[in-house]
């Protein structure tokens, strides 16, 4: 913890890379399940789609987060959120285009079935886009790339007495 | 009129005490392990009630996602600490908060009782025809899941609607280039 | 009033959660815990919605085939699930403004902001 260095939020430890090496392909296979298996219990696309998040989260406390920012490179989060929520505007614009309301599933002609299975797609739609904001706003907010007012060197000090002058810290 | 079950009782006065610490601690670390507790009693609070997709969700966003956001937000700027332990009570707020308890309290005894069989919103002909219709119409078993994605699929595609303008909303605010 | 706590449990503990987080988002002077008192509030008025679909011995709204039984209503369920991600996502866009205050301000002190601003 030393007042040093302005970007401290990463301590190895070995206990808890070991651990979530062990946890986080479970976490995420369960939000992966969770996702797809919403129309026969409990779950669906909103759910699932945190649980994923929260397992890439898992990866970032464990490893810290730049190199888990560099590994996750690319455009993955944007493709997630974009096909997400194209999934979910097409079909319903699909129905639209078969001759029903929009989102109107029957109108597929695909009976029971066909409901079912858009409603799964929606679901997976509304899983990518909910895991792909996730995790871009855990990453675009612990970015650290702009500290213009001075202050940087107090950055998560453990030290409240460090920052009360500057920070107002001691005002009840 | 059956009482609230025992195990309900306790979780939710577990999850309140938790909530007065979150507020009262004066340290924010302290503050923000005190509400992931709390999300968490929430989240089993959720079980008890029947309502497991609610329950997965508060467990995966309260005490998971929430409390990290929190942990980076302070980790990015600062945590004031002290020697107290807790915060002083600020009376003025008290004054606020006693007006509106009083309003909500005086409301309490026209509520149906908790799990009472006649309240309107198990009653209504709405839960009745999403009960006996979902399965039917379209297949899903987990009515919850049909009524998100086909009863009211277009409240949901709005409710998607709003999670991207958030990101997009923190991009803007944080100004950056890159995303991820 | 010994009866009411005991039938109207949830509805008091309603109550008791929107009090608690608007103390937190009026009494706090730190930014950050306002929004932990805005996330409290929020999951008191989530307890009054979950507790209205509820009923005694109530199942989750699973219904294999037949409806014989009963089931929590599950329309209060599907407005809090999706009001639960919204509201992670207003926290996060919420805390991306603190985070920018602090940029600006040096500072997260309510009082103190608004010193610097008068100035």
């Amino acid at each position: 913890m030393s007042q040093s260095d302005p970007n401290r939020t990463y301590v190895e430890s070995t206990i808890i890379m070991t651990t979530v090496r062990v946890v986080v392909p479970f976490v995420f296979t369960f939000g992966v399940f969770v996702m797809f298996h919403g129309a026969e219990s409990a779950g669906g696309g909103f759910q699932g789609g945190v649980i994923v998040a929260s397992a890439v989260l898992l990866l970032a406390f464990a490893f810290g987060i730049e190199p888990t920012r560099a590994w996750l490179e690319g455009p993955l989060a944007q493709l997630a959120i974009a096909s997400g929520g194209g999934t979910f505007a097409l079909i319903g614009l699909g129905a639209l285009l078969s001759g029903g309301a929009f989102l109107e599933y029957p109108a597929y002609g695909f009976g029971t079935d066909g409901v079912k299975y858009g409603i799964e797609l929606v679901e997976l739609g509304i899983g990518a886009v909910v895991s792909g904001v996730l995790v871009s706003l855990f990453f675009s907010l612990s970015q650290g790339d702009f500290q213009s007012v001075g202050n940087g060197g107090g950055n998560g000090s453990n030290n409240g007495n460090g920052d009360g002058d500057a920070a107002g810290g001691e005002r009840a | 009129m059956t009482p609230v079950s025992t195990s309900l009782a306790v979780i939710l006065t577990f999850a309140v005490l938790a909530a007065i610490a979150a507020i009262l601690l004066r340290d924010v670390l302290n503050a923000i392990i005190a509400f992931a507790a709390f999300s968490f009693g929430i989240a089993v609070a959720w079980i008890l009630l029947a309502a497991p997709d609610v329950a997965l969700t508060e467990a995966a966003v309260g005490a998971g996602i929430t409390t990290v956001l929190f942990l980076v937000t302070i980790a990015k700027t600062v945590r004031p600490g002290g020697e107290r332990l807790f915060e002083r009570i600020a009376w003025r707020s008290v004054a606020i908060v006693a007006v509106l308890v009083g309003a909500l309290l005086t409301t309490i005894r026209s509520l149906p009782a908790v799990g009472s069989s006649e309240a309107p919103v198990a009653t209504s002909r709405i839960t009745e025809y999403y009960l006996q219709n979902a399965y039917p119409e379209t297949g899903v078993e987990n009515v919850v899941t049909a009524v998100l994605a086909a009863y009211r699929g277009f409240d949901t595609l709005g409710e998607a609607t709003v999670v991207i303008a958030a990101g997009l909303a923190v991009l803007l605010v944080l100004r950056q280039e890159a995303y991820v | 009033m010994i009866d009411l706590l005991a039938t109207h449990y949830n509805y008091l503990m309603f109550v008791a959660l929107v009090a608690i987080g608007l103390y937190g988002v009026t009494a706090s002077p730190n930014l950050v815990k306002k929004v932990i008192g805005l996330n409290i509030f929020q999951v008191g008025i989530f307890l009054f919605f979950v507790t209205s679909g509820y009923v005694d011995g109530a199942v989750p709204p699973v219904v294999h085939g037949d409806v014989a039984g009963t089931y929590a209503s599950p329309l209060p369920h599907v407005l809090i699930l999706t009001a639960i991600v919204v509201g992670v996502s207003l926290t996060a866009v919420a805390l991306a403004l603190i985070v920018r205050i602090y940029d600006a301000y040096g500072t997260l002190d309510e009082e103190a902001i608004r010193e610097v601003q008068t100035e």
